[in-house]
């Protein structure tokens, strides 16, 4: 690390040739702010101009594959396979919420007067994403993370005359503060025990040295309320159903894929590389355990909870609390066998969830309503959306031939071979995923087998765009489910992270 | 009596998170809430402030600047919030706030 | 003695001084004062100005706008310090970097101008009436209206 002026510098001008595909991030949102001001019509230029420039982010992310593992800024952001993965993750969830938002009456023009400042949120958001991915020091990781939380908070609340979406907006803020504030004086705890802020020189310093176990436990602690507020898992679930219902729908599914990716990509780089197993196999901080623990509560719950539900996008929200459970079952068995299965299980979490609501978009589009019991009938009056809507339900639930199976059936494998505990939670995860079968059908049956009280059976089919899309994502969940090597590979070849000796 | 040292810092800004705490679990006021998240913030740049000062590196004064900063930004969106809140419930208590709920 | 006080010590002694002056002025002052009152004493001020209304007054929502973009402006100078420590050593590099950071602010500054969100609209004047009991609000505080005129440009 270098100490004098000039060296730091040099640094710092070498490091942005790292930092492309943020710098064309950042210049796109500059780009969409401008736009905004001097456009008058707005509602097809900005998000088109925003999927052209998600595209070009996209070249510059590709061209960082054959990049070395290196940290750069001063060891604050590092550029390995495990970061470019998310990187792409994002793009593609950020896309998808440009494309799903385009769609939305929600936030069409009789309800939204000003949409560009939407895109620039979301694409503001995305670079949250992106440097969360990449952060290798807790100030970036608290910086990205706070970019991350403050858009989301944003686009939240962004139907300001509506009440839910008010509502939603305050108990998200006010549920994100507290935990970020939490998860910032748990990170100065770390600093005083360690006197580092850099994930890999805490590492070093606590395998070489005598930590207090009590402190370092708070601490990680603290942090973890943090991570576990932004994935949405059971002790920091509070929000989240409140937050899916009241957000406007094309927010809710990017925040249940994108926020909850960013969120997993950095509590898996944090916990493998600040608090590493010692060589004697021991955890400095046993956090296995807890995430074992919070894991088992989130299933449970997630899915117990979301029984009750009649609100469409309210049941997702619980299920989606399950789903952290699921996920963080691949996160505690810390090897690269689980981090893969995490990784391949969070894109195809993208894939189906972003369909799912997208297909409640439409729905809402043409009935008004969220609610389960208005969805009856609905298999023969929209039977392409009633289609896909189906084969998202199967796909979250876990049955094959679908991406959901495959990524489900990756995490429990993972869990194999590796002592009873880890057996018993996999046991638990296939239980409780069988009980989500109840209530995710609970849907299909309404649409296929109830007839709507007014005995409406006109079409109303959507948009040709709009099947289109669903299509798409219909065809890639299937299609991912039956042919999922490469993107197994691609998550495979990507668990190498950046380690330092 | 001894000097003033690292510990005193450390109990005075874990005074401070305990009160911040005490005021989000007790308060049913959206404002006093974002106070007591702002007092959990400065106790941790109280303690970047001082680990920093006492072993010598300069990285927890940073990271203490981007915390006050952020503590801004984040307010600012917070009372925009708030304000709308208020608009849409003429109240800003939290507990009165819960139209979702089944 | 000959020890020294420590910093606390000197903390200490300077609350109790504080603590016991006010004490002492206000009690040999009960003890030493006439007393006798009358309606005069009780006007808020014996001279100036009689107040008109109570001081609940709402005040309008463009003050929080701008004590927003004040904020946004007074945190960037948190950043030109470290920087301006810096500047001479680094040279045109320095400069080319604080410009962008600068150039990002205006044009969010610029933004706010163009979306007329710094526009001033004067307030319709919401002036209640004083209460008539003490500690109670009047009727026109508990359901106050909320002046939000939307400012398209």
């Amino acid at each position: 690390m270098p100490n004098n002026l000039p060296e730091i510098i040099e640094q710092v001008k070498l490091s942005l040739g790292a930092f492309v595909p943020e710098i064309s991030l950042s210049a796109l949102f500059l780009l969409v702010i401008t736009l905004d001001m001097v456009l008058n019509e707005k509602r097809v230029v900005i998000p088109m101009v925003s999927l052209v420039g998600f595209v070009i982010t996209g070249f510059f992310t590709w061209q960082q594959l054959d990049m070395p593992n290196q940290e750069y800024f001063l060891r604050m952001h590092v550029v390995d396979p495990f970061a470019v993965f998310f990187k792409f993750l994002f793009l593609g969830a950020g896309a998808l919420a440009v494309l799903i938002t385009m769609d939305s009456e929600e936030l069409g023009e009789k309800n939204v007067a000003n949409i560009g400042e939407y895109y620039a949120v979301l694409i503001a958001m995305v670079l949250g994403m992106f440097l969360m991915a990449s952060a290798s020091d807790m100030l970036m990781m608290f910086l990205a993370l706070e970019l991350v939380s403050i858009s989301s908070y944003i686009l939240t609340g962004y139907l300001k005359h509506q009440i839910k979406s008010s509502e939603a907006s305050l108990k998200y803020i006010i549920y994100g503060a507290v935990s970020s504030g939490l998860m910032v004086y748990g990170m100065s705890l770390i600093y005083g025990l360690t006197g580092q802020t850099n994930i890999y020189e805490i590492a070093k310093f606590i395998s070489a040295n005598e930590v207090d176990e009590v402190t370092l436990t708070l601490a990680a602690l603290l942090v973890m309320g943090g991570f576990g507020y932004k994935i949405g898992a059971v002790p920091f679930h509070f929000w989240s159903p409140d937050v899916y219902e009241g957000a406007p729908t094309p927010v809710t599914a990017f925040l249940s894929v994108g926020s909850k990716a960013a969120g997993f990509a950095m509590l898996i780089r944090f916990f493998k590389v600040a608090i590493p197993a010692e060589p004697t196999g021991e955890l400095a901080f046993d956090w296995v355990n807890f995430f074992a623990l919070i894991a088992l509560v989130s299933m449970l719950l997630g899915n117990f909870a979301a029984i009750w539900q009649s609100n469409v996008k309210r049941m997702l929200a619980y299920s989606s609390i399950a789903h952290a459970g699921y996920l963080l079952l691949g996160v505690l068995v810390a090897d690269d066998l689980g981090t893969q299965a995490v990784m391949f299980y969070l894109a195809a979490y993208t894939v189906m969830t972003v369909g799912a609501f997208y297909v409640v978009i439409l729905i809402a589009n043409k009935i008004g309503s969220d609610d389960v019991n208005d969805y009856r009938g609905l298999g023969k009056r929209m039977p392409l959306t009633a289609a896909a809507l189906t084969v998202f339900l199967v796909s979250l639930t876990g049955l094959p031939p679908t991406v959901g199976f495959i990524g489900k059936y990756m995490i429990f494998t993972a869990l194999l071979g590796k002592g009873t505990v880890f057996l018993t939670l996999a046991i638990i995860g296939v239980l409780t995923s069988a009980v989500s079968l109840y209530y995710y059908f609970k849907i299909p049956l309404n649409m296929y087998l109830r007839e709507s009280e007014d005995g409406a059976e006109t079409p109303m089919e959507s948009s040709a765009f709009a099947n289109a899309l669903a299509a798409f994502l219909m065809i890639l969940t299937i299609g991912f489910g039956l042919f999922f090597t490469p993107l197994a590979n691609f998550a495979k070849n990507s668990v190498i992270m950046l380690v330092m000796n | 009596m001894p000097e003033i040292g690292l510990n005193h810092f450390l109990v005075l800004s874990a005074i401070l998170f305990s009160l911040g705490l005490f005021g989000i679990m007790t308060r049913r006021n959206a404002v006093v809430v974002l106070m007591g998240v702002e007092l959990i913030l400065n106790a941790a740049n109280l303690n970047l402030v001082a680990f920093s000062k006492f072993n010598g590196t300069m990285s927890g004064v940073m990271f203490s600047m981007f915390g006050i900063i952020l503590a801004a930004a984040e307010a600012a969106v917070a009372l925009a919030i708030v304000l709308n809140i208020y608009a849409r419930f003429k109240t800003v208590d939290i507990g009165e706030i819960d139209t979702m709920r089944e | 003695m000959g020890q020294e006080i420590s910093e606390f010590g000197k903390v200490f002694l300077f609350l109790a001084v504080g603590v016991i002056f006010v004490v002492l002025g206000f009690v040999t002052s009960r003890l030493i004062r006439p007393h006798r009152p009358y309606t005069e004493k009780l006007t808020t001020y014996e001279c100036g100005e009689e107040p008109k209304g109570s001081a609940w007054v709402q005040f309008n929502i463009r003050f929080y706008v701008v004590a927003l973009i004040f904020i946004i402006f007074d945190v960037e100078v948190l950043f030109l310090y470290p920087w301006a420590t810096i500047f001479k050593q680094v040279g045109g590099y320095a400069l080319a970097v604080a410009l962008v950071f600068l150039g990002v602010l205006t044009l969010g500054l610029i933004y706010e101008w163009k979306k007329g969100y710094i526009n001033w609209v004067v307030p319709t004047p919401n002036i209640p009436k004083m209460p008539t009991k003490k500690f109670e609000k009047p009727k026109s505080l508990e359901k106050p209206k909320v002046a939000e005129p939307e400012t398209t440009a």
